[in-house]
């Protein structure tokens, strides 16, 4: 078969109509859309400071870590039970996880819109 | 229809006038609802995916640029959608078994009556792959305008070109007597 042929058939398929009801349909939609109440718009300025405490500890966790480790291996093993004892670990789990979930969420809002 | 008439509407509608999208949808319900059918081939998906499109146009507007046509941001939004609610839901294929049967009891597509030919070449388009037949039915939706086209499915056009070769060629194999 020819690419003419083809060009014929394929371009040659018929256009089908609207409903007759499907203009009011969107725009119903459209006035729900409208009228809806805005989403909660996420609290930034009360995610700033938490924002850059995380930033502050990851930056200055290694840097922390190197200069323990260049003050002696004794400073460096005091750090790890004392940030334990304050249940550490678990602060920077549920800080990743937040990051996470907050990371994905965006991800995923921005793909629907 | 012209482009300063939708550059209009879509600034009325950014100013707070909801009622102007009326006449977007107006002006392109036909188009939409076509461009959905050809993917769909069910009349009642295809106005679900178009008003869910009309939808998150009205919800995007802001983002569009105004360095393209309008036409053009909208097929391209809802485009995606199409895809993703496509995936999610792919629509009634067929195979390649049955675009044969077809071929094979009318002793080869030459012979056949031509609407029953016609019928078979747009079935066939049906079992390529996604990334040919979007660009086929795209293609021809646009009549024939690659850069459109492209826009259309966020490709380059070397690449719709290039998905466009690959699915008429796999057009003929299936359809070879």
């Amino acid at each position: 078969m020819r690419d003419e042929e083809l060009d014929r058939i394929l371009g040659g398929e018929e256009e089908i109509l609207p409903s007759s009801g499907f203009h009011a349909s969107v725009m119903e939609a459209v006035h729900r859309e409208a009228t809806a109440p805005p989403p909660i718009p996420f609290p930034w300025k009360r995610a700033w400071p938490a924002f850059a405490a995380t930033a502050l500890l990851l930056v200055g966790s290694p840097a922390l870590l190197v200069t323990a480790g260049a003050a002696g291996p004794s400073v460096f093993h005091e750090l790890i039970p004392a940030a334990t004892s304050v249940g550490g670990p678990w602060i920077a789990l549920a800080a990743a996880a937040t990051a996470g979930s907050l990371l994905l969420s965006r991800r995923l809002a921005d793909e629907r819109y | 229809m012209s482009h300063e008439e939708d550059r209009e509407t879509v600034r009325r509608v950014l100013a707070g006038d909801d009622s102007a999208f009326g006449g977007i949808v107006a002006r392109w319900q036909g188009p939409l609802v076509s461009l959905a059918y050809r993917f769909t081939r069910d009349p009642g998906r295809a106005e679900d995916l178009a008003q869910e499109a009309f939808l998150r146009v009205y919800r995007t507007l802001g983002r569009w640029r105004e360095d393209s046509a309008f036409s053009t941001w909208l097929f391209a939004v809802a485009m995606n959608l199409f895809r993703s609610e496509l995936r999610r839901i792919p629509p009634r294929t067929v195979s390649i078994e049955d675009v044969g049967e077809l071929r094979d009891g009318r002793s080869g597509i030459p012979e056949v009556d031509p609407a029953d030919r016609d019928r078979a070449v747009r079935t066939a388009v049906y079992s390529l792959p996604a990334k040919y037949r979007e660009a086929l039915i795209v293609f021809y939706f646009h009549r024939a305008d690659v850069a459109v086209t492209a826009k259309t499915l966020g490709i380059p056009e070397g690449t719709v070109k290039a998905r466009l070769h690959r699915g008429r060629e796999l057009l003929r194999r299936k359809l070879a007597p």
